[in-house]
């Protein structure tokens, strides 16, 4: 009775989907999240009368088969790299991109991790770090003395300095774009990590060729589409639903068959 | 006296695999662009198991037995993505794809781009254009866009046709998995397939219809398997009743 089985990879595969999606649900707050979504294969077909084979001496041929399916797998989780909406706060060291590229963050193991949360702080040295306390790369200190601090739309960091009305440029906002956004490897903490698919990144100021610009003071929401993650979730239910009725139906079957001789 | 068990045996082989049918349909119901399957029955004639030299002839005994599975080709549901690289194709459309096997069909359009740049299914498999060539893009490439031939541009360009076919018989058509197909010859490039981009076509697996068919299924084996006990029964009466030795 294969039906007990194929049913259950169906269930294991809804079971999957019930996981993205909560965790797509869950972030909905969370700046610069980007949602997944799990995507379905068939698995293997078992050819019982192959189609095409010849059905007579004449080469007549069998128009279609008999192929019995033996269910479904997930085959990916990708990230819909979509643009999140842009919400202002108000703060000065909140960044937004518009458009396609990552922060570069500095990892305290010196490895390099990309984001699209732009919640930066200051700490003690005046270095622009990440909510954790990770530095941004290229590393921008704001000096003890810096007023009225401005970041434009192609990164450039000014801010007034000492007495003087002048602006000083005292650093750039650089970011990082992939070839293939949705090979990253997310790491939590709103970090993603280049791999083999993602492709090597490619490092630009903002406003550049390809690259989006970045706005000061305010932040990207997650791309989460609470209406559609709803809907998505009660079909993944009833799906799971009707897959555990296969297994009782071949259970049912099954029983029949072993109560026939009694 | 055993043809009624034998008949049984073979209606309930069927009604299993018709199960098994039902089963691999719900669990795909979620699977992009998979197409529901149905089965076919036709009787077998038990060939030469008649006396016809008998005033009475005998009677011929007919056992089930699956003929076919069929695809269902009607188009599935579109489900809005908005997402540039998902492409829905018009009924009896499909991508051309290329793996290591040779060149494979699907209508799986939730394409991705990998580190080399090129168009592929989400198995990795390249997707391919009209000149049979995979389609690149670079990592300057933004703003991709699909029209409704397949033809791709990016802010920096074309980038090529997808080629985009059809078959004169779609049953012919085999599943391998992975939502791919393979075809029995290579088809042509079929101009009036078109595309939505942002849009993915969903399952065409009708939940209520594979529901209704499978308490039919497992109805129809219960009933098959009180028939076999019954004759059975009827069978031991009969050992029973002509078997006495007075």
């Amino acid at each position: 009775m294969q039906a007990l089985y194929i049913a259950s990879t169906g269930m294991m595969a809804q079971e999957t989907n019930v996981e993205v999606i909560s965790n797509n649900i869950a972030n909905m707050r969370t700046a610069g999240f980007k949602k997944q979504r799990a995507e379905f294969q068939d698995l293997l077909y078992q050819n019982l009368r192959r189609v095409g084979a010849e059905t007579s001496e004449q080469g007549t041929i069998l128009p279609s088969g008999v192929q019995i399916g033996s269910g479904v797998m997930t085959a990916a989780t990708p990230r819909i790299m979509s643009q999140g909406s842009i919400q202002p706060t108000d703060k000065e060291l909140d960044m937004a991109i518009s458009g396609d590229g990552f922060f570069q963050i500095q990892l305290p193991d010196g490895g390099t991790a990309y984001t699209r949360a732009g919640t930066f702080e200051r700490d003690a040295t005046g270095t622009l770090v990440t909510a954790d306390g990770f530095t941004v790369e290229p590393g921008i200190t704001i000096p003890e003395n810096a007023r009225g601090l401005a970041i434009g739309v192609d990164g450039t960091v000014t801010a007034v300095l000492g007495t003087g009305g002048a602006a000083t440029t005292i650093g750039q906002v650089q970011l990082a774009r992939f070839i293939n956004q949705s090979g990253l490897q997310a790491i939590g903490d709103n970090l993603f990590m280049e791999t083999a698919s993602s492709g090597a990144p490619v490092t630009g100021n903002p406003g550049d060729e390809g690259f989006g610009s970045v706005r000061q003071g305010y932040i990207e929401l997650a791309n989460v589409n609470s209406v559609t993650e709803i809907s998505d979730l009660i079909a993944a239910q009833r799906a799971y639903e009707m897959n555990a009725r296969v297994v009782r139906a071949a259970d049912e079957m099954l029983s029949n068959t072993s109560q026939m001789m009694r | 006296m055993m043809n009624a068990q034998l008949v049984g045996l073979s209606r309930e082989v069927a009604l299993r695999r018709e199960l098994d049918v039902i089963a691999n349909n719900l669990a795909n119901m979620n699977t992009t662009g998979f197409q529901a399957e149905r089965v076919a029955f036709e009787d077998y004639l038990m060939p030469r198991a008649e006396a016809s030299a008998f005033q009475h002839r005998d009677h011929d005994v007919a056992f089930v037995q699956d003929w076919a599975t069929y695809r269902d080709t009607q188009p599935g549901a579109r489900e809005m993505t908005g997402n540039e690289l998902d492409v829905a194709l018009s009924p009896g459309g499909y991508l051309t794809v290329e793996t290591p096997q040779g060149i494979r069909y699907t209508r799986d359009g939730a394409l991705q781009i990998d580190d080399q740049g090129q168009l592929v299914t989400h198995s990795g498999h390249p997707v391919i254009s009209l000149g049979g060539t995979p389609i690149l893009f670079t990592p300057a490439d933004a703003d991709i866009t699909i029209t409704g031939n397949g033809q791709i541009t990016t802010n920096a360009g074309g980038r090529g046709t997808l080629q985009l076919v059809s078959f004169p018989s779609e049953q012919a058509l085999e599943k391998i998995g992975a939502n791919l197909f393979a075809a029995p010859e290579v088809a042509d490039p079929d101009p009036s397939v078109r595309l939505t981009q942002g849009v993915l076509e969903t399952s065409n697996v009708q939940p209520v219809r594979e529901m209704s068919r499978m308490v039919e299924v497992q109805r129809a084996y219960e009933m098959q398997s009180n028939m076999m006990r019954q004759s059975d029964q009827m069978r031991q009466e009969a050992i029973r009743l002509l078997g006495r030795l007075s």
